[in-house]
């Protein structure tokens, strides 16, 4: 006996009551009443879990829920016992290894049903002389339900034979018995079936801005194409955003903003001056207002990063911060999830969809709005490069800190053109020169957020009135304010290679056009 | 994986049925489950038509490396498996006395389950030896079913006594009130005033029931066959007592 499973495909039209007559031909059968039981796999919004070969499976067969977890791809499928419910997150669950390997797939994302599968189960035993069990068979019919829908499809038939360990004899015997019926062995799995079906009918959930532009294409046309993308992106993280449970949803909403201001504001002379100042104004408030909920979130997640390094009796007294962060994060929630909801917020973001939607050339043209998209990105790539080329070089040890926040925001700027015309280039080369962008955005970026956790914390210190808290906290802020310095003072090498000769090199070559001057 | 022994150095008092119902609900569950009956009477395999017979014998099982995985059969359950009785455990002590570290060799010998189970049950068989010395070492629970007499509860004493002695970890210890028949007057007044001696307990109780006597003409765990009885009702509240104080602590 080489292995102690058999999984066969029964043809979807035919019955199983042949099965079961030939099948009790041979055997001593014993058949138990039909079962039905629902398989539910969950799994984060962009599919994390599936992408890493990962499973998490709920059982319910009315009477009893069993949650099964994979670990990867070559993990088995194990049952986790002693668990109430279905964690949301991975931190609802207790410490230990599940915990522990479902956090290192989904991080901080949240985890819902995504796929069901209905199983209506026939259990046959294969019995002995001494009507002992000695093989399992179920025929199983599979049915794909849709979450939250009624109508299901048939997925498909399948047989499963096992071994009952120690009657290894019987199970040979069980299957000769299949091969002979020239069953065609099954190595799918329903989950994938399933969701082939359910992506004809649902739309793929992205964040990546994925857009193809013609080099030709009039620049209004490729400023509303990329304007519309990130509409969608927003419209996506919306739902997830109000809910707030994974705070994933509020920093992809938020970088939708950032970046529609940014394309607003950057790419200029394209729409009329009036619309710019209208929607960069609608779109600069709602940055604005999503910014405390963003920093709380980053704040309570590294938080308890410091607070391991402090000791464990200075852990405890950190209570109060903690209490601190997360009644301003929701206070900010709420301010946030009034606005989103309220109809003035829907009729703006209407009114910007028709505008993006509408195919009317813009009237009177702007300076820009005719040019080749091509051109427009090469010219804008090209000066923002040099600006952020110019603030760096002009930062020295001695350089105040709002110096390096200035080219933190012209490196965002930069970033995002490129990708926003992403398409136009050669795909190894721009991803090349992003990756090289990157390595000094991670410096900014890491000095930014010590900037504004010592500035939380600095708040918590002259609001708070607990006096062991303010004494943990202000140590924080001596470790943090280190750890800005440490960053501050590996910059200048970050910024010498990103600006090296062979990068500016790069750049010419991408984005100066030779016959242009 | 957790190892969860049914023990008492009495006979009679519902050990076996207790390993067998508690491991049957443990399987229910989902969770890949092995019992092994321990006691060379074989009243556990039998429960589960299962010949109590081990190829060798246990001299073979605690001498070998391999052995034990191969004697183990599946039963008419789902992620029920039995490691079966044998006839030669009757001179486990004396088995056991011939290998090293004899109380640390049944740890050794169901470490290499440790992937294919999430529970395993030891049926034990009435004795304090150095067979039993071995189970105390490697369970993670002693469950010691208690019928609410005085001698019983005399038993019991005698039992936190040697774990006391022998320096084993005495927290282990979980007795419960088994074969409870509340028309008698004295189990009535100790399970309503346990005694001092006994602070931990589990709160649930099996009772005296023809049910469980019956086990033996189904040849099959009581929730099998009556699983709305009284009797199926207590095992199933005893088992998700036991989760919860695995799970929950």
């Amino acid at each position: 006996m080489a292995n102690n499973q058999l999984d066969f495909v029964f043809p979807d039209k035919q019955g199983f009551a042949e099965l079961i007559h030939s099948l009790r031909h041979g055997f001593s059968i014993r058949q138990s009443p039909a079962a039905v039981y629902y398989r539910t796999f969950y799994d984060t919004v962009d599919w994390l879990l599936r992408t890493a070969g990962s499973a998490l499976e709920l059982h319910d067969d009315g009477q009893s829920q069993k949650l099964y977890w994979r670990a990867n791809k070559d993990a088995p499928l194990r049952i986790q016992l002693g668990l109430k419910q279905v964690p949301q997150l991975a931190k609802q669950l207790p410490a230990g290894e599940f915990r522990q390997q479902l956090a290192s797939v989904i991080s901080v994302r949240e985890l819902n049903p995504r796929i069901q599968i209905k199983v209506k189960r026939i259990p046959l035993a294969v019995l002995n002389k001494n009507e002992k069990v000695v093989v399992r068979i179920n025929l199983d019919e599979n049915w794909f339900y849709p979450v939250k829908t009624r109508a299901g499809m048939l997925l498909g038939k399948r047989i499963c034979v096992k071994a009952v360990k120690g009657y290894d004899e019987a199970f040979d015997q069980v299957e000769a018995f299949f091969h002979e019926m020239d069953l065609r062995p099954s190595q799918d799995n329903m989950m994938k079936l399933a969701l082939a079906e359910s992506k004809s009918s649902t739309i793929e959930y992205s964040t990546k801005l994925k857009l193809l532009l013609d080099p030709e294409m009039p620049a209004e046309e490729a400023l509303k194409a990329i304007l519309l993308r990130l509409l969608e992106i927003m419209e996506q993280n919306t739902a997830g955003a109000i809910k707030g449970t994974d705070i994933e949803f509020m920093h992809d909403y938020r970088v939708s903003i950032r970046k529609t201001r940014s394309a607003l504001t950057l790419i200029k002379r394209v729409f009329p001056k009036k619309t710019v100042k209208k929607y960069s104004k609608f779109f600069s408030g709602l940055g604005k207002l999503t910014n405390p909920v963003r920093d709380m979130d980053v704040f309570l997640l590294k938080l308890e990063s410091y607070a391991e390094k402090l000791g464990k009796s200075k852990q405890e007294q950190l209570q109060p911060l903690r209490q601190y962060l997360q009644d301003n994060r929701d206070k900010a929630q709420q301010a946030y999830v009034d606005t989103v909801t309220s109809a003035e917020y829907r009729q703006v973001l209407k009114g910007w969809r028709d505008y993006l939607e509408s195919t009317d050339p813009i009237e009177p043209p702007q300076k820009n709005s005719r040019k080749p998209v091509s051109q427009l990105a090469n010219e804008l790539i090209w000066s923002t490069y040099q600006v952020a080329l110019k603030e760096g070089n002009a930062i020295t040890d001695e350089t105040e800190a709002e110096a390096l926040h200035e080219l933190r925001k012209t490196c965002k700027k930069l970033r995002y053109l490129m990708e926003f015309f992403q398409s136009l280039y050669p795909a190894k080369k721009i991803l090349e020169l992003i990756n090289a962008l990157k390595g000094l955005q991670d410096n900014l970026g890491d000095f930014n957020d010590y900037h504004v956790h010592m500035d939380i914390l600095k708040g918590f210190n002259e609001a708070g009135t607990d006096e062991a808290a303010i004494k943990v906290s202000t140590k924080m802020i001596s470790r943090l304010d280190k750890k800005q310095h440490a960053t501050r003072n590996s910059f200048a090498e970050r910024f010498r290679a990103f600006s090296s000769q062979e990068n500016q090199n790069e750049f010419r070559e991408l984005f100066v056009v030779s016959n242009d001057g | 994986m957790k190892i969860i022994a049914i023990y008492n150095i009495k006979g009679g008092v519902g050990k076996t049925a207790s390993a067998v119902n508690l491991s049957y609900l443990a399987s229910l569950d989902g969770a890949r489950t092995l019992i092994w009956d321990l006691d060379p009477q074989g009243a556990a395999s039998y429960y589960f038509r299962i010949k109590a017979k081990v190829k060798g014998g246990g001299q073979k099982l605690v001498e070998g490396h391999n052995e034990l995985d191969a004697a183990i059969k599946g039963t008419d359950y789902e992620n029920l498996d039995l490691l079966p009785a044998d006839f030669s455990y009757r001179n486990m002590d004396l088995i056991l006395d011939n290998v090293k570290k004899p109380t640390k060799r049944l740890n050794r010998l169901l470490e290499p389950l440790a992937e294919e189970y999430d529970f395993i049950f030891l049926d034990c068989p009435p004795s304090i030896s150095s067979a039993s010395e071995s189970v105390f070492a490697a369970a993670d629970m002693l469950l010691i079913p208690t019928i609410p007499t005085t001698l019983s509860l005399r038993t019991y004493k005698q039992i936190l006594k040697f774990f006391k002695q022998q320096k084993y970890d005495a927290m282990k210890i979980l007795p419960f009130f088994a074969m409870v028949d509340r028309r008698k007057q004295l189990h009535r007044l100790i399970v309503d005033n346990p005694p001092s001696f006994m602070p931990v307990k589990l709160d649930s109780s099996i009772p005296y029931a023809s049910e469980i006597e019956r086990m033996g003409v189904n040849r099959a765990p009581v929730g099998d066959f009556a699983a709305n009885s009284r009797a199926a009702q207590c095992y199933k509240s005893m088992w998700e007592e036991l989760k919860s104080l695995m799970f929950e602590a």
